[in-house]
């Protein structure tokens, strides 16, 4: 299990390859902290995320700590598939991208079209694949039928099948300058990026728009369910924003240790602390949820703990972009 | 988040979490969801409502069955209208039965396979009371034909 598909795929296939390292490391030096708050028809309503974009993790190790992968996406569904059980029969396992929908050995009740999702492919029978999720405790199997459908789903970011594994992981690796870069590029995308709904403008939009959500929603069980949906993206699912917080707290004091920095030890225990703020928004988002206390005063009061945190995580993010730069 | 605090107890939907420990370190407990674990209830009531709703309106020839699978599944429109491989447009014709009586089999299908069903699961639904639900399984074995599938109902 992992906190993250992402970070735990990449960090698993690491950890195969020879190379010791955290998961909270592999989302550290990849950036993966962020936020974006996205209305879009591509999805059912207003959504918000907490980690950068699906695929980045891989691209940034590989740019930072000169991991070579070998990645591929398929036109033809057939070559994805004759492609990974290849891999498989040289013995490698295989991260590959999903629609977690599909991931038919997780409860049915937390599975969602989602194409961004990303598993370990770690061996073949007959009839099934051998998975490794992050959600998951054990090793799953899941049926090639079932598979090869949750890779060549069409739809937003669709798979086509992308998977990829690390196939040359360098002796020495600067760890020093890689988590100097990750946490540069962070703090940069979180304070500094010219787009008005990622970072903390993203956040302060998001603040603004919860407001606006009764007017969205069918009835007030609706409105219940999407608010209920904050905790969820805050805490269980990939997204996971305030789970990311605490990822990131932990990766910000193992970095403090290597470097031998004492601010950034003082940093991390900031960032737990907003972790916690988070997460005291995620109980509330549950709890006026089911309590369908979901009148103007209680919105305002959501729209101002998350204002909160956006002049929080502006101040931490403004602090650590100066302490890298 | 301190480690005594982040401990939650509920098997079905387990987690990682990155707590402090008693030390001051930093590090993973494998944990549990806290909405699973308090409000799984709440959630499975609001969708069989929505459920009962939308069969209504089924019923009554108020929206179609690709409506009613587009909100129960929660997709996008523009996710799912590129899924099925038609304009968003056309999509939301189709979440009407004046547009949607008209399509072809065809696309049915397409649907039907986006959804993840049985393409007769687009035009028939199985109600079984309440007290009889775990006595009764259905399953669905495909056949050679695409379009066709053979449902068995067993007494377990």
């Amino acid at each position: 299990m992992a906190a993250h598909c992402e970070s735990g795929t990449v960090t698993a296939l690491l950890n195969h390859g020879g190379l010791e390292i955290t998961e909270p490391m592999v989302f550290g030096i990849a950036s993966g902290i962020f936020f974006g708050y996205f209305e879009s028809s591509n999805f059912s309503f207003p959504m918000f995320i907490v980690r950068n974009k699906p695929g980045s993790m891989r691209r940034n190790i590989a740019k930072r700590m000169g991991v070579k992968f070998y990645n591929k996406s398929f036109k033809k569904p057939q070559q994805g598939i004759d492609e990974l059980d290849r891999l498989l029969a040289d013995g490698h396992p295989v991260a590959t991208q999903v629609d977690f929908y599909y991931m038919e050995f997780l409860p049915e009740y937390i599975r969602a079209h989602i194409n961004v999702h990303f598993v370990n492919i770690v061996g073949k029978n007959e009839k099934n694949y051998l998975v490794s999720d992050a959600y998951h405790r054990d090793k799953a199997e899941l049926s090639v039928e079932v598979l090869n459908k949750a890779r060549f789903v069409g739809g937003y970011m669709a798979p086509k099948g992308f998977l990829f594994y690390p196939f040359h992981i360098p002796e020495n690796i600067d760890f020093n300058k890689a988590i100097i870069k990750g946490i540069k590029k962070a703090a940069f995308d979180m304070t500094k990026l010219p787009v008005p709904f990622v970072g903390i403008k993203g956040m302060r939009k998001f603040a603004k728009k919860v407001t606006g959500w009764p007017e969205l929603a069918r009835d007030i069980d609706h409105l219940s369910h999407e608010i209920m949906k904050i905790n969820v993206l805050l805490e269980d699912q990939g997204t996971g924003g305030a789970g990311f917080r605490f990822l990131y707290a932990t990766f910000l004091q193992e970095a403090a240790q290597k470097l031998n920095d004492s601010q950034l030890e003082g940093m991390s225990k900031r960032m737990m602390a907003i972790g916690d703020d988070w997460r005291n928004i995620s109980y509330f988002a549950a709890k006026i949820g089911k309590n369908r206390d979901l009148g103007k005063e209680r919105l305002n009061e959501l729209s101002q703990m998350i204002y909160n945190m956006a002049d929080q995580e502006q101040a931490f993010f403004s602090e650590l972009y100066k302490m890298v730069k | 988040m301190k480690e005594k605090e982040a401990h939650i107890d509920f098997d079905l939907h387990p987690l990682v979490l990155y707590v402090e420990k008693e030390d001051g370190s930093y590090g993973r407990i494998e944990s549990a969801s806290f909405l699973s674990s308090n409000y799984l209830d709440d959630y499975l009531e609001k969708i069989k409502k929505w459920d009962r709703e939308l069969k209504d309106k089924l019923e009554k020839g108020d929206i179609s069955p690709v409506y009613y699978y587009m909100i129960m599944l929660e997709f996008g429109e523009s996710d799912l209208a590129s899924r099925v491989g038609i304009s968003k447009r056309k999509l939301r014709k189709h979440c009407k039965m004046a547009a949607f009586e008209k399509i072809s089999l065809k696309l049915l299908k397409r649907y039907a396979d986006v959804f993840d069903v049985p393409v007769s699961n687009m035009l028939n639904f199985i109600a079984i009371n309440e007290k009889d639900q775990k006595r009764l399984k259905i399953s669905t074995r495909k056949s050679n034909n695409p379009y066709i599938t053979i449902s068995k109902i067993e007494i377990q």
